[in-house]
């Protein structure tokens, strides 16, 4: 297709991807798969952003017939550019360009709008921005010489890192769509608001996890950035300038992001909190929690099930033997219950070689606390077989959105002990009014706290009752709010909505 | 010129009086000294004209040397910068077995191209076919004796440089007073010629000794020509632009043709020649003192970048850098202004120690002012280099060509009392531009140094 034809067709929605679907497989890959694909009567195109061209770009999804024309950016491939004589960046510009950014340190994003323009009408020309006496100027002036402590050469490789991929993203031509939808914030969310700004039309926003705290964590723990040797001496972990340098960047795109869409969704409380502390405006945040394919789950707990007469009593934990899963946690938890039942099984579904040497010390923790014969590491198995045997299922994360496994246990009509991560404490006391007044399906413990977590176990296996209504409730709860086929109902309703909306602005 | 420095450095810190006076030596050498030899060494002939020389001969054997080492000068050029470079990247690798590979390489180039330029250019003259082979020989010995030097000095062996120089200076006065009683004319320039082999063959064994055999063709030195683009054409066009007002002059309505096509301008070329002898402490003081320090201070900045230092230290390292150039400048104008000075108050002495007609004084004086512009040009020139502007050193250049050709043209014009303006004020405003692209892009380093960097 050529690029006139790409120009002229109007698609209904534009997804804006970062780092995902169709070339990225993953929770949120799937979901977007799944979204396009209950959505046949819609023609969907992408614009998505990849790392660069060396990591080849392969779909990892039978991707629907409804999906089309998808773009590729690289984010870090090296471009081309030739400096031309006369294409400086005029005084009056770089005023603006520095008024832009005094005003984004106060948090005014009132001049997007002109400066995406601007790179548009190519006023600011990337070499000239990357190699221009101006550019250079306003970049020093930004670096405050009279008062920076800070590595020069490093704060003008941050510069150049942090704002290179921006630059690149700002005179992009994206589709025409009805609407824009991004998946996250970021770049991906850069490119919805240029499309916004320049189209009118609305940009909606979905954040299955927080972009900005991802990136947070990721920069904190980053060995690339550049950190004075006196600052990592310490006690407190501080975060470095250039740190920070990154982290506001991507506060500013996500500020920028929120600013500009229309609506936002997300899967959970805690996420519209962060979103809110973001800078999200707390009116647009609404909260769509991922569905679940019922078929599978229902009913694999006999109905019957003998609740009052059984003496065994097998506990499962589904998730790969990894620290942020705390398997050491729920071991512990394991001992405390062992000791006051008798006739209990242990099963840890999931692959163990993701890393071996916490594998290891689980192992390790298992014949220090006596319990091999009560768990057993099955690895990697389909949890289906397991699910109809087990009385309780247990999640000790310490970090989690929206976890699939509760979602199964209540799907499944086992109750569950999770910690008060993500969505769990949602997914198991309910979230709405009517959905609390199931009543719960499980118990919520805090992060970390073995003793709470086993006492939490003990209390739903010796309690057949309870045992019995949190079945109930799990089943009802995910039958009435977690159906997959009402989430596509209601993105389907959402999209014609702002589809048929006047253009803004 | 940056190796200069270290080894400079090296012999300063000797801290004896006369290690320093041949540090000084050294230096002034390096940067100009085959043309000073030769300049002295037509001066001792000259001086010596009265002792059964004939006029004619004199004056044709002085014209062939002026026109051998200009146009030597001139087409060494476009490799001499290039081949500098080549090597001090080359060395900054570790691979200095390229030396004799790039010596070869660049000796053919210099051989096939100054043979066609040497026979091209003799050829038409009226002179005698013996007479005509040897200043051919003599043309392209000089060319190889300058090729060498580069590689020489790469290798900062000064002392041999200078040897070779004494040696075969005295053995060229020596030789052509020795020939020339007995064959002539030709024994004249063959007597000469033979000195200059003499440097030529001993350069060549020291650079023999000093480098391992290689191969004799090196085609990645040839791509350094497309890259350096720019450096061939300072090299040549920077030597053409101080030679062209010379040339101009022999068309001048006054010159005179010795013999058919071989052209003189009496009144011109002497004092020029002369003035330029004065030169001598600015480019030494130049080459210790300022080429030592700054390429301390230049180090020190670049390390404070390096070295993860915040902005306001590096631009006090700058600063420092800054002090120090207006320092050292304002030294070499005090030395060199005050030599010069005295050199215009006894002109009419020198006039006579030199055998040099009284009317040419104030071209004596205004070509003293001039040379003592074209050597703080020339301190402008390698602080550019330093900083790897290429394409500012060669729009200085052409300023210096362009003006040279300008003014010197219409100095002819204006007749004898303006002789040397011409030459004087393109230095002054080659200077100014120089000095003015000094100061900006000094101003402009950091900006320079990291905005050139590719993006990633």
């Amino acid at each position: 297709m050529s690029k006139q034809e790409t120009k002229e067709k109007e698609y209904d929605v534009c997804l804006l991807l970062e780092g995902t679907y169709p070339f990225v497989s993953g929770g949120v890959s799937t979901w977007i798969h799944n979204l396009i694909k209950g959505m046949p009567e819609l023609t969907f195109t992408a614009v998505c952003i990849l790392a660069s061209s060396k990591e080849k770009a392969e779909y990892r999804y039978e991707v629907p017939e409804n999906f089309v024309d998808p773009q590729i950016v690289y984010l870090h491939d090296p471009i081309e550019m030739k400096r031309s004589m006369f294409g400086g960046i005029s005084k009056d510009n770089i005023e603006r360009l520095r008024r832009f950014h005094y005003r984004l340190d106060r948090n005014d994003l009132k001049m997007m709008k002109e400066m995406v323009e601007l790179f548009r009408e190519n006023k600011f020309p990337l070499s000239e921005l990357m190699h221009g006496k101006r550019a250079w100027e306003l970049m020093v002036e930004r670096y405050k010489a009279d008062q920076n402590k800070e590595s020069f050469i490093d704060f003008f490789w941050t510069f150049r890192f942090t704002h290179l991929p921006i630059f690149k993203m700002l005179p992009r031509e994206l589709p025409r769509a009805k609407v824009y939808h991004t998946i996250s914030t970021g770049y991906a969310g850069l490119l919805g608001v240029i499309a916004r700004v320049m189209t009118g039309r609305p940009l909606l926003l979905t954040e299955h996890g927080i972009y900005v705290k991802e990136r947070k964590i990721e920069i904190s723990q980053a060995e690339w950035v550049y950190r004075k040797e006196d600052d990592r001496m310490r006690i407190e972990s501080k975060l470095g300038a250039f740190q920070t340098f990154w982290i506001r960047m991507f506060e500013q795109l996500g500020k920028l992001c929120y600013d500009y869409s229309s609506a936002i969704y997300t899967l959970y409380e805690g996420n519209r909190q962060l979103e809110i502390q973001e800078g999200a405006d707390p009116d647009k945040i609404r909260i769509i929690p991922n569905g679940i394919s019922l078929d599978n789950f229902l009913g694999l707990k006999a109905e019957d099930h003998d609740y009052m007469g059984q003496t065994e009593f097998a506990v499962g934990f589904v998730g790969r033997v990894v620290p942020i899963k705390d398997v050491k946690t729920f071991l512990r938890a394991i001992k405390i219950v062992a000791i006051k039942i008798e006739h209990l099984k242990v099963y840890i579904m999931g692959p163990t070689e993701e890393d071996e040497e916490y594998y290891e010390e689980c192992v390790n923790l298992v014949k220090l606390l006596h319990l091999e014969d009560v768990i057993e590491f099955t690895g990697k198995v389909k949890v289906t077989d397991y699910l109809p045997n087990l009385d309780v299922i247990v999640l000790t994360s310490i970090s989690e959105a929206q976890p699939l496994v509760i979602m199964e246990a209540n799907c499944a009509g086992i109750p569950a002990v999770a910690s008060d991560v993500g969505s769990c404490r949602e997914l198991l006391e309910g979230r709405t009014v009517a959905d609390q007044a199931l009543g719960p399906s499980g118990i919520v413990t805090k992060v970390a706290d073995p003793v709470a977590t086993g006492e939490a176990i003990s209390k739903i296996l010796t309690s057949p009752i309870l045992r019995q209504k949190m079945s109930k409730a799990g089943i009802e709860r995910v039958k009435t709010f977690y159906k997959e086929s009402e989430l596509n109902k209601t993105y389907l309703k959402i999209y014609k909505d702002y589809m048929a909306m006047d253009n803004l602005e | 010129m940056a190796g200069i420095g270290f080894e400079l450095r090296k012999m300063l810190r000797k801290d004896s009086y006369l290690s320093e006076m041949s540090a000084y030596l050294y230096a002034a050498m390096v940067s100009s000294g085959p043309w000073l030899m030769s300049v002295l060494c037509l001066a001792v002939l000259g001086l010596y004209s009265y002792s059964g020389f004939s006029q004619q001969d004199q004056d044709i054997f002085r014209t062939t040397i002026v026109y051998v080492y200009a146009f030597t000068l001139i087409y060494v050029g476009y490799i001499q910068l290039v081949v500098t470079r080549y090597l001090a990247d080359k060395f900054y690798l570790g691979e200095e077995k390229i030396t004799l590979t790039a010596f070869y390489s660049s000796s053919v180039i210099v051989l096939i191209a100054g043979a066609i330029i040497g026979v091209g250019g003799i050829w038409f003259f009226e002179l005698s076919f013996t007479y005509k082979i040897i200043a051919v020989v003599l043309f392209l010995i000089v060319a190889m004796i300058w090729l060498a030097m580069i590689f020489l000095s790469a290798v900062k062996d000064f002392r041999s440089i200078v040897q070779a120089f004494a040696v075969g200076t005295t053995a060229s006065v020596g030789g052509a007073f020795f020939f020339y009683p007995l064959i002539g004319l030709e024994g004249y320039l063959l007597g000469y010629t033979l000195g200059q082999s003499l440097i030529f063959f001993w350069l060549l064994a020291r650079l023999l000794a000093e480098f391992p055999a290689g191969r004799v063709w090196d085609s990645k030195m040839l791509t350094y020509f497309l890259k350096y683009w720019e450096l061939a054409l300072i090299g040549m066009l920077f030597n053409l632009a101080i030679w062209v007002d010379k040339i101009m002059f022999w068309f001048a309505p006054d010159s005179r043709m010795v013999v058919p096509y071989l052209r003189t301008h009496d009144m011109y070329e002497g004092p020029i020649f002369f003035a330029y002898l004065t030169i001598v402490p600015t480019l030494a003081i130049f080459l210790v003192k300022i080429e030592t320090k700054f390429y301390e201070h230049y180090h020190d900045y670049f390390a404070k970048i390096i070295s993860k230092k915040e902005l306001s230290s590096i631009l006090l390292e700058k600063q420092g850098m800054i002090t120090m150039l207006k320092e050292s400048l304002r030294e070499i104008l005090i030395v060199q202004g005050a030599l010069t000075l005295f050199c215009i108050l006894m002109a009419s002495n020198f006039i006579d120690i030199v055998g040099l007609s009284p009317i040419q004084r104030p071209l004596l004086q205004i070509a003293l002012v001039g040379s003592l512009m074209q050597v703080m040009l020339s301190v402008a020139v390698i602080i550019l280099f330093y900083f790897d502007l290429r394409k500012e050193v060669l729009a200085v250049t052409l300023v210096f060509l362009l003006t040279n050709m300008g003014l010197t043209y219409l100095t002819m014009q204006l007749g004898f009392t303006f002789y040397g303006y011409g030459y004087c004020y393109s230095c002054f405003i080659s200077l100014m531009f120089a000095y003015y692209l000094v100061s900006k892009s000094v101003h402009d380093l950091e900006y320079l140094t990291f905005s050139s960097q590719p993006i990633i």
